[in-house]
């Protein structure tokens, strides 16, 4: 290289790597600034590692939803990381700092890269011709035009990388060099400024992503903590969440709020986060960045946090918002309704405890005494005041009774605060817990058992962070398992509908179905099911708002669960029967609904009251 | 004494002070009423047609519009000059809001919401209801106390009218409008339901059981018949069958009548909880196994299309 080349070089990339770091100065004054929420345990080190391999470095998620899209981009990311080196090598040399370009094993590594180049260019073309001419509506209503140029850009890096084999020397093999190496300076200073930050941070995130799903820390009322207000308020993993967005809309089309025309879009969150960060709009009410609206439409799901390729978490950052509307008594109506009755009553409905007793002493249920009993039985607010439900909770009893499991309820109950900690309401939300841990610890329960998946999360999740160990299990779980040595011969064909707190939440979907082939029956998959269903519309407080904007999102889901052509739709939750049902009664439709335990119970007693007397 | 606190707005006495002032006069001691604002010339020689031994008009510029602060200040003034026995207040909105800060600042006692006053082995004893209605306690205290009472409990029309009008006088209060830490809003009107149910006293419900619009025509009948109000579960309304208006629920109104019959509706929990405070409930359904039952204190287990038509006949009969 030429002496006033390697100057200019030098010159160039002196100015492109400050453009660059200017860039990445404010973005991390940003993060510094934040207040730190960053709690990694270190008994949670292993998880996060093969976390961060299976996806950072394998690219799970992003394959997951899309694999053809995510194996390009594996192509690609793999890609960049065997280029690391050349680019080092030929940078060093081109400052004129080192020249190992004329080495052997450089020559050797160029060769092997020719492979990954391969991929590369395969891959980035793809991911080209989905983002210029396909146009998902993920990725947004108009072509980014910077998406598209970096695209060409690595397009034009893989190119000159192979033509360099045919140039060795001379003009034509300079000017391939400078193509190179300026596609590179101008990636570079691209970079910050774009969704392609999250090169840098996603690695990151992803590893700081809490290891359970929607995790929304307690707030330390010693510290005066109110939820997020304003800009300002926004905690540090979410502002490193706002910079790492890469913009690809999984959360968008996995989102039931957008899915029926709501103006909620987790994505568009996330970006308004980032903008008014960027814009320095550190006074500006959050209510205002993402309109108040939008923040009560979401069900907290999950599915938009659960199919984040780069560990960006929505639900903190709603369920942080709402606590800044919820602090100002600015919750919407309904709620302030639900929060009366839960003051009042310590239930959703507002009923009286003399309802829940009644059904207590009609169903023959026993008061939980540590001595005698090996599960306590959690009713919930539904257990206790839900006709409807209180037959699934009837099947449950008879189920254990058979298996000669011992089993007792409270003498009250509170709500486990399920609505008031979605909804933003923590006060009430703590006060609820901590009068119910108190209640478990007094009686001595080690083992709870209970059939609402939203009490299961509750209980079993939002609980330990009051330092509550007992064990909670939902009735799935522990009837699957009494029964496994049990099949019964039947017929029916039936669509489950797994409740996003115990699909997505608890990972509990193949006991469900266990149980149901096991009592006879066909299964028939929506196409969300599992551990990414489709919500019902009740979670997140929603079950109270009953005008919804757009189409209702039970309504969705009906029709999805009937376009399976099951007749019988099977569902494991009291909010998501609720939903359904009123779903069917508006539309009118003839699909019939049971509930998973009483379809076992009832499967159990027909064979018992078919089979041969002795 | 029994000091009455009348409210008006804009001149316009509010119906319930006549409610308060016939609780007290029930009492059967004096009773004096009074009115507050900047101007209260004309509540005030509408109050005067009471049999009442005198009327207040308690004024002072600042006390117009209602504040919290002026108030309290101006009534305490009043209670400490006229030393009353018990003041009586209508449990309005108003009321509520600055009657415990009355009651602190006069160190007495205050007992809301209550139904009726009576007086009982030489002790007056406050009624109000308690556990959601279902009891009543009498509830002593010691001293002079405030008690608010609620709307429509005592009847307005049981006031007992002054041979002649009763003396009106003007106490002069002082109110420091620097010293009202309150900033009133123009005053607004929430859009008014078309329909409102939570005034009812018989309402007719129909459920998804009904089948076909053309159907629900039968329950107006009875509706009519009973001279109900015609109200509606989630399904009815939206399918357009009836009005949003008329729907009865957690999403539509709540409502309390005398007597409820819902007819074909299975009892979803969002639509019990709209209508549980209702004192009879009848519930006609095909499902014996429908959680409305749960709630009903009369169920028919049966086709609504045979026996709606049989009812209507024999209440027109």
């Amino acid at each position: 290289m030429h002496p006033t080349e390697t100057w200019i070089f030098r010159i160039l990339v002196l100015g492109f790597a400050a453009a660059f770091a200017a860039q990445v100065g404010t973005r991390a004054r940003l993060i510094r600034r934040a207040r730190n929420n960053l709690r990694v345990r270190d008994d949670e080190t292993g998880r996060r590692l093969l976390r961060f391999i299976t996806e950072v470095i394998f690219q799970s998620r992003t394959i997951a939803e899309r694999p053809a899209v995510g194996l390009a981009h594996l192509g690609v990311y793999w890609g960049f990381a065997a280029f690391g080196i050349y680019t080092g090598v030929e940078f060093l040399a081109g400052l004129g700092i080192a020249d190992f370009t004329g080495s052997r094993w450089f020559h050797l590594y160029a060769f092997a890269l020719v492979p990954f180049s391969a991929a590369v260019i395969l891959g980035i073309t793809g991911l080209l011709i989905r983002r210029a001419i396909v146009r998902p509506a993920a990725l947004g209503d108009r072509v980014s035009g910077e998406s598209v140029l970096i695209g060409c850009f690595i397009l034009t890096l893989m190119v000159t990388f192979l033509l360099a084999f045919r140039w060795e020397a001379g003009l034509a093999a300079r000017v391939n060099w400078w193509v190179h190496a300026m596609v590179i300076l101008g990636f570079l200073v691209l970079i910050p400024d774009s969704k392609h930050f999250h090169l840098v941070l996603s690695p990151l995130t992803v590893y700081l992503r809490a290891p359970i799903l929607a995790t929304v820390p307690n707030l330390d009322f010693e510290q005066e903590q109110v939820g997020l207000e304003t800009v300002a308020d926004v905690e540090r993993k979410q502002v490193l969440d706002a910079f790492t967005c890469v913009e690809c809309g999984r959360c968008q089309v996995n989102c039931p709020a957008h899915a029926t025309g709501k103006p909620l879009n987790p994505k568009t969150l996330i970006l308004r986060n980032e903008e008014a960060l960027l814009a320095g709009e550190l006074d500006r009410r959050l209510a205002d960045v993402f309109d108040a609206k939008v923040l009560w439409q979401c069900t907290t799901c999950g599915a938009c946090e659960a199919q984040c390729p780069v560990g960006v978490e929505h639900l903190p950052l709603i369920i942080g918002a709402r606590r800044g509307l919820a602090s100002n008594g600015e919750a919407p109506d309904a709620l302030a309704a639900v929060y009366n009755h839960l003051e009042r009553r310590g239930n959703i409905w507002g009923l009286g405890a003399d309802l829940r007793q009644k059904f207590v002493q009609s169903a023959g249920v026993e008061i939980f005494d540590a001595a005698r009993h090996e599960y306590l039985v959690w009713l919930g607010c539904a257990g206790s005041f839900e006709a409807d439900f209180q037959k699934s909770l009837r099947s449950l009893f008879d189920i254990l009774r058979a298996h000669r499991v011992t089993f007792g309820v409270l003498a009250r109950e509170r709500c486990t605060g399920d609505v008031a900690k979605r909804t933003g309401n923590e006060y009430q939300f703590q006060e609820l817990a901590r009068a119910n841990i108190e209640d478990f610890t007094a009686a001595g329960v080690t083992t709870i058992v209970t059939s609402c998946p939203h009490c299961l999360r509750t209980m079993g999740v939002d609980y330990r962070e009051f330092g509550f160990t007992a064990e909670v299990i939902h009735s799935a779980a522990l009837v699957a398992d009494l029964t496994r040595t049990t099949t019964v011969p039947g017929t029916g064909h039936v669509a489950f509908h797994d409740p996003c707190y115990l699909g997505r939440y608890a990972g509990v979907t193949e006991e469900p179905r266990d149980l149901l082939v096991r009592f006879g029956a066909t299964v028939h998959e929506p196409d969300r099911h599992g551990a990414n269903p489709f919500c019902c519309g009740a979670g997140g407080g929603l079950l109270f708002e009953e005008h919804e904007e757009g189409r209702r999102i039970s309504q969705e889901r009906l029709e999805q669960l009937e376009r399976t052509g099951a007749s019988t739709i099977v569902t494991a939750c009291p909010f998501c029967s609720i939903m359904l049902k009123g779903a069917q009664a508006s539309a009118n439709t003839q699909v019939e609904f049971v509930d998973l335990i009483s379809f076992v119970d009832g499967r159990m007693k027909g064979a018992t009251a078919s089979a041969p007397r002795p | 004494m029994i000091l009455v606190i009348a409210e008006q707005q804009g001149g316009t006495l509010n119906k319930a002070s006549w409610e308060a002032i016939a609780a007290a006069q029930q009492m059967g001691g004096p009773v004096t009423a009074a009115v507050l604002g900047a101007d209260t010339g004309a509540p005030a020689a509408e109050l005067a047609a009471a049999d009442v031994a005198e009327v207040l008009r308690v004024e002072a510029p600042a006390l117009t519009p209602y504040t919290l602060d002026g108030f309290v200040s101006a009534l305490s003034q009043v209670v400490r000059a006229e030393q009353p026995g018990d003041v009586y207040l209508p449990h309005t909105y108003q009321t509520r809001d600055f009657a415990p800060a009355l009651a602190v600042h006069l160190g007495r006692a205050l007992v809301t919401d209550c139904v009726a006053a009576r007086q009982a082995d030489g002790r007056r004893l406050f009624v109000r209801p308690v556990f959601q209605g279902r009891l009543l306690a009498d509830v002593a205290c010691e001293g002079p106390a405030l008690a608010t009472f609620q709307i429509g409990a005592v009847r307005a029309d049981s006031v007992v009218r002054g041979a002649a009008p009763a003396a009106v006088r003007t106490v002069a209060v002082t109110v420091d409008a620097g010293a009202i830490r309150q900033q009133p809003e123009d005053p607004f009107r929430e859009a008014k339901q078309a329909v409102d149910l939570t005034q009812a006293e018989r309402i007719v419900a129909v459920g998804r059981g009904i089948k076909d619009p053309d159907k629900v025509a039968l329950a107006r009948q009875l509706a009519a018949a009973l001279g109900a109000e015609l109200g509606a579960s989630r399904p009815i309304c939206d399918a357009g069958w009836l009005p949003m208006d008329r729907q009865i629920g957690s999403s539509g109104q709540t409502v309390a009548p005398k007597l409820y019959l819902a007819l074909g509706i299975s009892g979803a929990i969002q639509h019990l909880v709209g209508m549980k405070g209702a004192r009879t409930i009848v519930a006609v359904n095909k499902d014996p196994e429908a959680p409305i039952f749960e709630v009903a204190d009369y169920g028919v287990v049966g086709d609504l299309f045979e026996i709606v038509p049989a009812v209507i006949k024999e209440l027109q009969g």
